[in-house]
């Protein structure tokens, strides 16, 4: 057995797999809290990552920095977008509601190449060709600042949600409606917050897939399916489940680059696969929880 | 305190009240009692903020309350305990509990001191303070219902059929519990379909029936009235 690959491929996957998370975060929190899926999610990370990509080239900050703008920037188009198409439709059979998201996702695709044309873009900072060399395997310096700071971020939401007085609102209206209205919990705000802060959340995404991968405007959409994919392999609308998710995905496509035939080609779709092998083997997620 | 006047309610094309006129004075117990599908839960929740009347007014110390969204409501001072207990099922009882005062600035300062007042109140919540409130007994799930109520420190607290589906020993508790919060001051309003009970511990009462007021009384005219004796208490 060649272990210094093998090692290589779980370093790989598990490196990935944070950016994976970070970006499915968001999508967990809107369909845990509003209940809604939002297909616009990954064009939420694909603004933030040309954010990034401007900020870097027009005024040379440096994209890890950038998550200081990217995430407020996100948040306020967060409450621009809820207010003006996902309130409208709250009380809509879910079915308007995903129609909805998915118009909105194929709209700032095309936005974003009348914008920005569908040349892929990338940031090299000083710091991009750095490697880092951890025994047998070696990891590039950006992919394992991206991880650690997936790992923060998703501390902070975790922390956020457990003992703020916002988060546990979440939380609350997540898991019962009526009863949240009934403690003072201003159930419309919060969602209004929570698709806010989960928009932030892609602005933070965003500014990490900038430096790791092209950005391009349908490099959103091509997160989006992983994402579905993670939410599908974890259990509906809970964050154990899309860390779980995440890992599970990022490792498959590892391995899969690694030890298959052509296997990078196939390794970008094995997503699809893994949506398909669960829910036929086990629809409830890996996790086995799931929504009601 | 409360004065419900002419409230009209409609789902759809179906009228649920008709002209619902009802007053609540300070410190009182009142009990409003009816049969299934009366309308009894339509007007709690009329008054709570989760549904809004077609015509009418409800005043708490004299201002308007309708049209207010049910987290004004119960910052204002008015707590309900919903029929259905609608509870968070996967926080601990103790979360629950505090969650009723968490988003109420005054409650939320004597938080601690709520939450001793509702273990004495119900003395099982203190030994289950880390269980999971959706893994507990149907008895237990409404005795979290009043706590989390009473954490908002509410000066009326409503209370939409507490008895239901529970064993002799806990309805005991329950209207127990009623009255213990009753006498410390706060403004009850109970409905009831267990009559007997309600009536028995309520000042006064009103009767419901098809969305309308049939009747009002103290509790006593009204348990010795021939109406309700044939109708509601099997007499
Ligand atoms: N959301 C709703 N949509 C349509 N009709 C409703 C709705 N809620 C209640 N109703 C109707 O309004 C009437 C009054 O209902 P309500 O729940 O107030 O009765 P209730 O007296 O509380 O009955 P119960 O003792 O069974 O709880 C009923 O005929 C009911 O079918
Ligand atoms: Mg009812």
């Amino acid at each position: 057995m060649d272990w210094p690959s093998f090692f290589q491929s779980i370093a790989n996957g598990v490196l990935i797999a944070g950016l994976y998370a970070s970006v499915t975060l968001g999508l967990t929190l809107v369909l845990g809290v509003m209940g809604i899926v939002n297909f616009a999610h990954g064009e939420l990370v694909m603004l933030g990552a040309y954010s990034t990509f401007w900020l870097f080239t027009m005024l040379g900050i440096d994209p890890l920095l950038s998550i200081a703008i990217t995430a407020p920037l996100l948040f306020l188009v967060g409450i621009f977008v809820y207010r003006f198409t996902i309130r409208p439709i709250l009380k809509d059979p879910p079915l308007n509601q995903l129609l909805l998201t998915l118009g909105l996702s194929i709209f700032l695709q095309n936005l974003a190449m009348i914008l920005w044309k569908t040349d892929s873009r990338s940031v090299i900072t000083s710091y991009s060709g750095m490697s880092l060399h951890l025994g047998m395997v070696h990891v590039g310096a950006t992919r394992l600042i991206t991880f650690a700071i997936s790992v923060a971020l998703t501390a902070v939401l975790i922390v956020f949600l457990h003992k703020m007085r916002l988060g546990k609102a979440m939380r609350a209206v997540s898991e019962n409606n009526t009863g949240s209205w009934l403690v003072g919990i201003n159930v419309q705000k919060t969602y209004m917050l929570a698709f806010g802060v989960a928009c932030a959340l892609a602005g933070v995404s965003g500014s990490l897939v900038s430096t790791i991968m092209y950005t391009y405007p349908m490099v959103g959409f091509k997160l989006s399916l992983k994402a579905f994919c993670i939410l599908i392999l974890g259990g509906l609308g809970n964050i154990s489940g899309a860390l779980l998710g995440s890992l599970v995905l990022g490792l498959t496509e590892s391995f899969v680059g690694t030890y298959v035939p052509e296997g990078s080609g196939w390794a970008e779709g094995i997503s699809f696969f893994l949506i398909i092998v669960v829910l036929i083997i086990k629809p409830t997620g890996l996790a086995g929880t799931r929504r009601e | 305190m409360l004065k419900l006047k002419a409230i009209d309610i409609n789902y759809g094309d179906i009228q649920a009240l008709w002209e619902i006129s009802l007053r609540v004075e300070e410190g009182e117990l009142v009990a409003i009692v009816g049969s299934n599908g009366a309308g009894k839960s339509t007007i709690l929740k009329t008054i709570s903020g989760l549904i809004r009347p077609r015509n009418g007014s409800v005043e708490f110390e004299g201002k308007r309350i309708d049209g207010l969204a049910p987290d004004r409501i119960v910052r204002a001072g008015i707590s309900m305990v919903p029929e259905g207990r609608e509870l968070f099922p996967r926080m601990s009882v103790r979360e629950n509990l505090e969650m009723g005062a968490t988003y109420i600035g005054r409650a939320r300062a004597q938080a601690a001191r709520s939450l001793e007042h509702v273990h004495e109140l119900f003395p099982v919540l203190a030994q289950r303070a880390g269980q999971l409130a959706g893994t507990l007994s149907g008895g237990e799930q409404q005795m979290v219902a009043i706590g989390r109520a009473l954490m908002a420190k509410p000066r009326i607290l409503i209370m939409d059929e507490p008895s239901l589906g529970l064993a002799p020993l806990m309805v005991e508790e329950v209207f127990r519990a009623a009255r213990t919060v009753n006498r410390e001051g706060v403004t009850v309003i109970l409905v009831e379909q267990n009559v007997r009970q309600s009536l028995k511990f309520a000042h006064r009462g009103y009767v419901l029936e098809n969305g309308r007021i049939v009747m009002e009384g103290t509790g006593k005219e009204l348990s010795e009235n021939r109406h309700v004796k044939e109708a509601y208490l099997g007499l």
